[in-house]
């Protein structure tokens, strides 16, 4: 395992979103080199790409719920953003 | 944008995998009934709430009794009467209760109480509160019987029994990510080769099915069962907007949301997989026992102590619980398996789980193997293992009401 890249999980091709399987909350780059914000705790997800604004967040392929702000590539997706 | 090499999962679907190994026969109580138990509980049911006392003082004289207590009240209106009936009727004659003292606290609850049991086809006795003279007396009398049951009940032994007169009581609480990608899935797994060997599952939580409403629709054999499902889906999702609350800290509940769940959609995908794929067989209302094997439905409240009754109360020997963040929840009388894929849960609550996954994220274990794992564990504890939460002897009885009582 990469010591300056995060290990994560894409569960489904269409996703927009990917989840954190590591405690390495300082690192801001993903396996696969995305960048990504740092502080994100394990289990929790980040943005693959920038989510406007009412657009769909898209995990298991599926829209788990809309951004209520526009997201950055790379941010925290979680209640402060989306419903 | 930047391709992203992350690490493949494809357990959400991995419908093809199987569990292999799981053996014809178990070791098991064959009960009169045609119904299998896991284990030869010796049961005290407090009927009322009333002599909830008197049963843990009876039932503390003999270290493995169980007591069976729950809000169980007068004054509840039907339906809520009915349900708490059927369902205490159930506990007490569920297959995995080798003998049963009932205790009342009239002499006419007493009577019926007698003719329910006439044909459960195992040592019990009723009594009845108001026919002991003092506490002293009626706690002596309760253990003296107590104590002639329990030398009854150890007489039945175990027998060869086929694996598929299990079933099993599917929850998960506490859930995190993870639990979508690790706990659920094996347990589905496991599910898909009990059915495949003529077992049965069942599970339930119905608002915790919001969101995966096409999945279940896609197990649905026709139309009518898929509108019965989706229909009882739509009603747990009317009566969480009607009354306008905002339910986030709710569900997903605030240790959700803690672990990363950001919508109860989110939580409802990782819920269905613990599923697996075979299709559904049908709706079971609180408590309901099914009438063929296969995988059901029971529309229950999501509170996990509430939903576990009311599958235990159906017949579930055994409840498979998928963790992300702890849970302690189990139930008196089916022994409850533990099944973690979150790393930092299963090591901090070692003493609380029965099988640790987590190595699937770390990818030095495969969802396949992790299914495998899972399904030896359920054969050694229907077999008599006894699991983490049978040892911390966790469970509550929880039978929802629907109207204020008179």
């Amino acid at each position: 395992m990469s010591e300056i890249e995060r290990a994560h999980v894409v569960v489904d091709a269409r996703d927009n979103v990917t989840t954190l399987l590591d405690e390495g909350i300082d690192l801001c780059r993903l396996q696969g080199g995305l960048k990504v914000a740092p502080g994100i705790a394990f289990g929790h997800k980040a943005a693959l790409r920038a989510i406007a604004e009412g657009e769909a967040v898209i995990k298991y392929g599926v829209a788990i719920g809309r951004a209520t702000r526009a997201i950055g590539q790379g941010d925290h997706v979680h209640v402060h953003n989306c419903v | 944008m930047p391709s992203v090499k992350a690490i493949t999962f494809t357990c959400i679907t991995a419908s093809e995998v199987r569990v292999s190994g799981l053996p014809i026969h178990f070791s098991g109580f064959a009960r009169s009934d045609g119904r299998v138990g896991v284990r030869n509980y010796l049961v005290v049911l407090s009927s009322v709430a009333l002599v909830n006392r008197w049963a843990e003082l009876v039932a503390s004289a003999v270290p493995e009794a169980r007591v069976v207590a729950g809000e169980f009240m007068r004054g509840l209106r039907s339906p809520d009467a009915l349900r708490q009936e059927r369902a205490s009727e159930a506990l007490v004659t569920h297959p995995n209760v080798g003998a049963c003292l009932v205790l009342c606290h009239d002499a006419a609850s007493a009577r019926l109480w007698r003719k329910y049991l006439a044909d459960c086809g195992r040592p019990h006795a009723v009594l009845a509160l108001m026919d002991q003279a003092g506490m002293e007396a009626a706690v002596g009398a309760g253990r003296q019987i107590l104590s002639r049951l329990d030398d009854v009940r150890r007489t039945v032994e175990r027998v060869p029994c086929p694996i598929g007169a299990l079933t099993l009581a599917l929850e998960c609480g506490g859930s995190d990510p993870t639990s979508a990608l690790v706990a659920n899935p094996a347990i589905g797994l496991v599910v898909d080769a009990l059915i495949g060997a003529g077992g049965g599952a069942i599970v339930s939580e119905t608002v915790e099915f919001v969101g995966a409403e096409e999945p279940v629709r896609d197990r649905c054999p026709s139309a009518q069962l898929a509108a019965r499902l989706l229909g009882a889906i739509a009603a747990a999702e009317e009566r969480m907007e009607e009354d306008g609350e905002r339910y986030r800290g709710v569900n997903p509940t605030a240790e959700n949301i803690e672990a990363g769940l950001t919508t109860l959609i989110e939580k409802s995908m990782g819920a269905v997989a613990k599923t697996g794929s075979r299709p559904f067989a049908g709706l079971l209302q609180f408590g309901e026992t099914p009438a063929t094997p296969g995988l059901y439905l029971m529309d229950t409240p999501f509170f996990s102590p509430c939903s576990i009754t009311g599958m235990v109360a159906a017949g579930a020997q055994i409840t498979m619980f998928g963790l992300g963040v702890f849970n302690p929840s189990g139930n008196p009388l089916a022994p409850t398996i533990k099944v973690c894929g979150n790393p930092m849960t299963a090591a901090r609550w070692r003493d609380a789980i029965d099988v640790d996954l987590s190595e699937v994220l770390a990818q030095r274990l495969s969802l396949d193997q992790a299914a495998q794992r899972l399904g030896e564990s359920l054969v050694e504890t229907a077999a008599g293992r006894e699991t983490q939460a049978e040892r911390w002897r966790e469970g509550q009885f929880i039978v929802p009401k629907t109207l204020t009582p008179l």
